[in-house]
């Protein structure tokens, strides 16, 4: 864009000029440029200037119409010589002023009006008057008479600042009216010939057309303007089979300049218009009619450097152009038959299209070159003095004739020679990079990978051809690493080819190397590929390509031979080459290392075997001298030597500090696994991984390969979709699938017996005692340690909130109490270093130093509070050896189920005395907060037996049963009737329940009463055989239990029977019913007696009797008992009106035994005694 | 028959799994390895356009000078890209069903790993027979 000369470049600016009163010009001219739109300003101070400035020569117009189309400098005339107003300034005082300045000005005026009229030049006139000048009409009339204007194109100027404004206003309104109208009459005039059709020839329609579309450019009618310049643009095309003007090579030549100037001025008014897709498809059609009109041979380069300024002129149009399509997804693809690719609307695509079409010029020109040189007759001097002449696209030679300069039309064969001494001068290179590099860049912007690489190798090409061998190597790579990922096979052979080439330049031995193996990796396919004869240096990509690269790597490896001279290459024979192949490296499918180990656990210092797996790709087979094996264990390294190549007493020295191992052969065949097994030991146990597998090639070349795991090893990805035979790395399929390359190396087994020797279940509350027992067999025993754990049997911990228990300090259900060393074994003889750590279900306790059948033995003491299962963890970590530090420890590890049990069931219940009733009435009507206790009546004797069951599997020796209460201040009252002492010899064997009765006499009125705890003192019952030194401690065990709490209440009324303890048949006895009222207040009792068949009484039935407060009511029966036994008593029941609560004491109260006569045995003594203790009470 | 027509079979993970010169003229030499590179880049747009639109035959799709690229997408997101400078559109667009038909034959091969090269001489005879009678 920028060699378009700036009058093309941008749109014109209309043209005016002032002549006189030259201290008003600066004002004004100002004022213009400022207007929208500007108006540019010829500021003449003398009125004898402007004839000068419209000198119209003679001679161009003369012979105008045969020599060319277009002037160059028309356009140029019309934006800075041709105004299109004049307006002339005169001072009012010279127009008002004296007869002598009247006549000034009026032939002032008259050579203006002489000047113009030729050019149609429209004129305005200015009268700058004073502030304090009188306007006399008169003059002013006279003075538009003189001039023949128009009444409203004179005009007053008055310099005045308060009117200056306004002077200026109008003046513009009234210039760019003038001008527009100059403009449009120069259009019309130009338009008539070409609308009349009556042009001589086309190049004037063409010339004509341009100027009609300049016109209306500055009158800014696009519309006019851009149909113009297209008709212009028509009317060139049909020149260019008939013109016979000039000869064909410059006629061309002159036809596409100018059909460039046409088409860039149409481009740019479309796109400015914002019509994208018009100038696109605008642009196209250019490109497509001009395509063909190559012209003959010697300049076709000509013909492609047009068509890569053309795209370059677009491609620069578009970037700055602000009609920018949005995104891609509004496209509207162009119409059916023509429809626009996507990136038909980046400027990218257009840089990238001139950058190509450069590279054509490039060679063309090169042939014309070598052509010209080839017939290099002529004269030096021909190409000397050939400028551009008057008309756009033609050349003319200068000649000097005396002072004069003489335009010479140049032959077509002068103008080739001189276009060729042109070309020559231009560096291409450089041009065409720039181009793609513009456009590798936005395609990047625009996230576009794969058109952005193809730039990229463009570029890299074109750095190849220059020899920037650094530059062109870092962009060949990025574009490899696209064509590697995506496996366009064909596309990375290219690249490899340049970069090989690249290093080979460079001297970068081991790249040159890397690129070789590379591209003779390559699954090239021989079927389908394109074989082209001019490709990249790498040559055609094809099967016996790969293996001259591959044969000359491994000559040149081998140091056998040096192939191709490379610069440098010298240190390849001191040096060592080394290459390094990881994961993802593209080298992989050179060589592949698959290790396995067979087993994926091995003993320490058991030989276990591991298979190694070799893979290359190459197209020939290669023979490898010498293997290594790394290991992440030092020890474990191997070598395996070819023993073809060199026989195991050859080996040197220095690497017998690792095994040897030697294979009959390690030739690589191409696709093929090449399996090799061997054992291996590990001393050291943990984790055995093999790291690198290195090849060595020859006497300098290693190639480092990472080991992978079969199972996880990916495919090699250009190779992956390839049709070829696939194998397993290892001869057992199911190794392949499942190989690792690294094993878990066990610790030696341990050579020490732990033992747990605990008998029976736990019970609660007791010292369980757990001995261990430590007894070396083969080891000795340095640094152990012993740990202790407890868990729960179902997992978790021993310690469990969900059970909804109530907290208590003991928090843990079972916790491991202490460790109790061996006998004789004093807590002051242990060293400060020995470590006894006890937690609640943790412990740590070290052992001391064991020799080789030596034992210890401790024990551990774990008390259960509540009744659960627990799995007791023991395990112990030692170290055979003494002297290493960080020695391998062995870990002994036992278990031990643990059922933990209740040793006793204590339960409880309350009775009341016989024959006595209390009535209560909590018991009669449930409350529903009472019934949950027992109720026992206020003040009266009540009998509690607590039993003890024995639910374990040992038999129990009780050692004492109390009630304690906790000293909170409340009244009570209760005795023990059984002492301590008789406990004594309570042996319980399982399942038998031990009862003991107390009474309870309540003395307070409560709902709830604490009654207390039994506290039962236990221990284990000996027996015979004396264990309890081994199980449990000597010493009791206190279980307690709560009593339930008991609802307390006075009862109103008490029924006591009175009847003796038994009766003879037919012998009359007094049963008599005591109700007793408790209350201050009167008790009205009802009461019924029922009949009893056993027993004639006397006595009311039923009555309904007052009992006084404080006071006893007894009802006296007198009966006969008729039949003999246990018989039941007639029955009474008792409603107490008050509290209408009846109740009737218990059936087996009611009992009397009745003897058939009076026994003869001596009983009655103790019976009366025992009648007498109960009355009494 | 077209002077000039390169065609290509790009699977859906982008790696090229046939490739075939089916013009009729005399090869360009220089030319002829930048057909693989012009196809290469089209795939830039294929991505793009293949959302677009729900037809299969994508039509012109890029421009390279006088060569235009005519692009095919198979459900799978198989890609024919035909490289060319016809303009017989509807020969193009039977061509790629043909090629379609042929290649889903190819598919049906229990042996034929998706995705994989297509190696079967068989299908290249036919393609080279489709390319002659209709582009």
């Amino acid at each position: 864009m920028e060699e378009y000369p700036e009058e093309f470049r941008s749109p014109p600016v209309r043209l005016v000029a002032l002549v006189g009163c030259p201290e008003q010009h600066g004002l004004i001219s100002t004022h213009f440029l400022s207007q929208q739109p500007p108006i540019n300003t010829l500021a003449l101070p003398h009125f004898s200037k402007l004839s000068l400035l419209l000198h119209r020569s003679s001679k161009s117009s003369s012979s105008s119409s045969a020599a060319g189309i277009l002037k160059r400098d028309w356009l140029v005339k019309h934006r800075t010589k041709i105004p299109a107003v004049v307006g002339a300034l005169f001072l009012w005082d010279h127009v008002s002023g004296d007869p002598a300045q009247w006549v000034q000005v009026c032939s002032d005026l008259d050579e203006l009006k002489a000047a113009i009229r030729p050019r149609n030049i429209k004129l305005l006139l200015l009268v700058v008057v004073g502030q304090s000048d009188e306007i006399s009409e008169d003059r002013l009339l006279a003075l538009r008479k003189r001039a023949e204007v128009d009444s409203k194109y004179l005009l007053l100027f008055n310099p005045d600042p308060s009117q200056l404004n306004n002077s200026l206003q109008r003046l513009g309104a009234s210039f760019a009216e003038l001008a527009t109208t100059f403009y449009r009459d120069e259009g019309r005039r130009i338009k008539a010939p070409i609308e009349k059709k009556n042009l001589s020839s086309l190049d004037l329609q063409v010339r004509y057309c341009f100027k009609v579309a300049v016109y209306a450019e500055f009158r800014r009618d696009w519309v006019e303007a851009l149909r113009f310049y297209e008709d212009a643009y028509h009317a060139l095309r049909e020149m260019v089979a008939t013109s016979t003007r000039l000869p064909p090579i410059q006629r061309l030549l002159e036809i596409r300049t100018v059909a460039e100037h046409l088409h860039f001025k149409i481009s740019t008014l479309l796109l400015h218009g914002g019509k994208l897709i018009e100038a696109v498809t605008w642009f196209r059609q250019h490109i497509v009619s001009y395509k063909n009109l190559v012209g003959p041979p010697k300049v076709i380069f000509l013909h492609w450097e047009w068509l890569s300024r053309q795209f370059l002129v677009f491609a620069e149009l578009l970037d700055s152009s602000s009609a920018t399509l949005q995104s891609v997804s509004s496209l509207p693809l162009g119409t059916v038959e023509q429809p626009l690719t996507e990136w038909e609307f980046h400027p990218a695509y257009y840089y990238q299209s001139a950058a190509q079409h450069l590279e054509e010029k490039r060679s063309s020109l090169e042939l014309a070159v070598s052509i010209s040189e080839a017939f290099n007759d002529n004269d030096d001097g021909s190409a000397e003095s050939v400028v551009q002449s008057i008309y756009i696209g033609q050349f003319a030679r200068l000649l000097e004739q005396g002072d004069d300069l003489a335009m010479q039309f140049l032959t077509d064969d002068e103008y080739t020679l001189y276009a060729i001494a042109e070309g020559k001068r231009f560096q291409d290179s450089f041009e065409i990079i720039a181009l793609l590099k513009k456009s590798h860049e936005m395609y990047t912007n625009l996230k576009v990978q794969r058109m952005g690489s193809l730039c990229a190798f463009q570029i890299g090409r074109e750095y190849f051809s220059l020899g920037d061998f650094g530059n062109a190597k870092q962009l060949f790579d990025g574009v490899a690493n696209l064509y590697r990922q995506e496996g366009w096979v064909t596309l990375l052979w290219e690249v490899l080819g340049y970069l090989r080439e690249c290093s080979r330049k460079q001297g970068a031995v081991k790249e040159f190397v890397e690129f070789s193996l590379e591209m003779a990796a390559l699954p090239i396919s021989t079927i389908g590929s394109i074989q082209t004869s001019k490709c990249g240096p790498g040559g055609p990509a094809s099967l016996e390509q790969r293996d001259m690269i591959h044969t000359e790597i491994f000559a040149l490896v081998s140091g056998e031979a040096r192939p191709i001279s490379l610069d440098g290459t010298d240190d390849l024979k001191d040096n060592t080459l080394h290459l390094e192949i990881d994961l993802v490296s593209p080298l992989r499918s050179v060589l592949l290392a698959s290790v396995a180990f067979h087993e994926q656990i091995i003993k320490s210092g058991v030989s276990s075997l591991i298979t190694l797996s070799l893979l290359a790709q190459l197209p020939l087979s290669i023979e490898i001298d010498q293997l290594e094996v790394q290991f992440n264990q030092f020890e474990c390294n191997f070598i395996i030597m070819n023993a073809k190549k060199c026989p195991l007493e050859a080996v040197p020295s220095e690497q017998h500090d690792h095994r040897v191992e030697s294979a009959p052969s390690l030739a690589l065949v191409p696709n093929k696994w090449l399996r090799l097994t061997y054992d291996i030991k590990s001393e050291q146990s943990g984790k055995l991984e093999c790291l690198s597998v290195i090849a060595k090639m020859g006497p300098h070349f290693t190639i480092c390969c990472r080991a992978e795991s079969p199972a996880s090893m990916d495919d090699l990805p250009l190779w992956k979709f390839e049709d070829r035979v696939e194998t397993f790395p290892t001869k057992d399929p199911a190794l392949s699938f499942s190989g690792q390359k690294a094993t878990q190396v066990e610790e030696p087994d341990p050579q020490v017996d732990v033992t747990l020797g605990a008998s029976g279940p736990a019970l609660v509350g007791e010292r369980f005692l757990v001995p261990v027992t430590i007894a070396s067999r083969d080891h000795t025993i340095y640094a152990g340690e012993m740990k202790i754990n407890l868990v729960d049997v179902r997992g978790g911990g021993l310690f469990s909130p969900r059970e909804s228990e109530p907290f208590s300090m003991d928090s843990h259900h079972v916790e491991l109490l202490g460790i109790v060393g061996p006998e004789g074994e004093d807590e002051s003889q242990r060293g400060p270093d020995k470590i006894k750590k006890i937690q609640q279900s943790f412990g740590l306790v070290s052992v001391p130093f064991l020799n080789i059948g030596e034992s210890w033995s401790c024990k551990l003491e774990i008390m259960w509070h509540r009744p659960k299962p627990v799995m007791l963890f023991v395990s112990l970590g030692y170290s055979p050896n003494s002297n290493e530090l960080n020695a391998q420890k062995v870990n002994v590890h036992k278990t031990l189920r643990i059922e933990g049990k209740n040793a006793v069931l204590i339960s409880q219940h309350f009775m009341l005395p016989f024959r006595r009733d209390s009535l209560l009435l909590s018991r009669i009507k449930p409350v529903s907060d009472s019934s949950k206790f027992v109720s026992l009546p206020l003040h009266e004797t009540t009998v509690l037996v607590v039993s003890a069951k024995n639910c374990s599997e040992v038999t129990l020796q009780l050692l004492s049963m109390a009630i304690e209460v906790d000293d909170d201040g409340i009244e009570k009252s209760w005795s023990i009737q059984h002492g301590g002492e008789d406990l004594g010899t309570a042996v319980l064997v399982p399942g038998e329940e031990f009862k003991k009765v107390f009474t309870v006499i309540p003395q307070v009125d409560s709902s709830k009463l604490r009654l207390g705890m039994v506290h039962l003192k236990w221990k284990r019952h000996c027996g015979i055989e004396d264990r309890s030194g081994l199980t449990v401690t000597d010493a009791h065990v206190l279980t307690k239990h709560e009593l339930p709490d008991v609802h307390v209440e006075l009862s109103p009324i008490v029924v006591s029977l009175d009847c003796p303890p038994y009766a003879i048949l037919g012998d009359p006895f007094v049963f008599c019913v005591k109700i007793r009222n408790q209350k201050e207040l009167l008790q009205e009792v009802k009461f019924s007696l029922a009949d009893s068949q056993s027993f004639v009484l006397t006595g009311s039935h039923s009555d309904t009797v007052f009992v006084l407060p404080k006071s006893e009511h007894v009802l006296y029966y007198k009966v006969v008992p008729l039949a003999s036994g246990l018989q039941q008593l007639p029955r009474i029941s008792l409603t107490s009106v008050r509290y209408s609560a009846r109740f009737q004491p218990s059936s087996a109260a009611s009992t009397v035994f009745i003897f058939p006569s009076k026994p003869h045995c001596k009983m009655a003594g103790i019976t009366d005694q025992g009648l007498e203790s109960i009355i009494a009470d | 028959m077209a002077s000039t027509a390169c065609f290509i079979i790009v699977s859906r993970n982008d790696i090229p799994i046939y490739e075939a010169e089916v013009g009729s003229a005399a090869k360009r030499e220089d030319a002829a390895q930048l057909h693989q590179f012009i196809l290469h880049a089209a795939l830039d747009i294929v991505q793009d356009l293949a959302w677009t639109t729900s037809a299969m035959f994508l039509k012109a799709i890029d421009r390279f000078n006088d060569l235009v690229v005519s692009v095919y997408v198979t459900a799978g997101h198989t890609r024919f890209m035909l490289l060319h400078d016809s303009r017989n559109d509807d020969g193009i667009k039977s061509f790629f069903q043909e090629v379609h038909e042929l290649y889903i034959k190819i598919l049906l091969n229990p042996l034929y790993l998706p995705g994989s090269r297509v190696t079967s001489s068989h299908f290249d005879t036919k393609v080279r027979a489709l390319a002659r009678k209709y582009l």
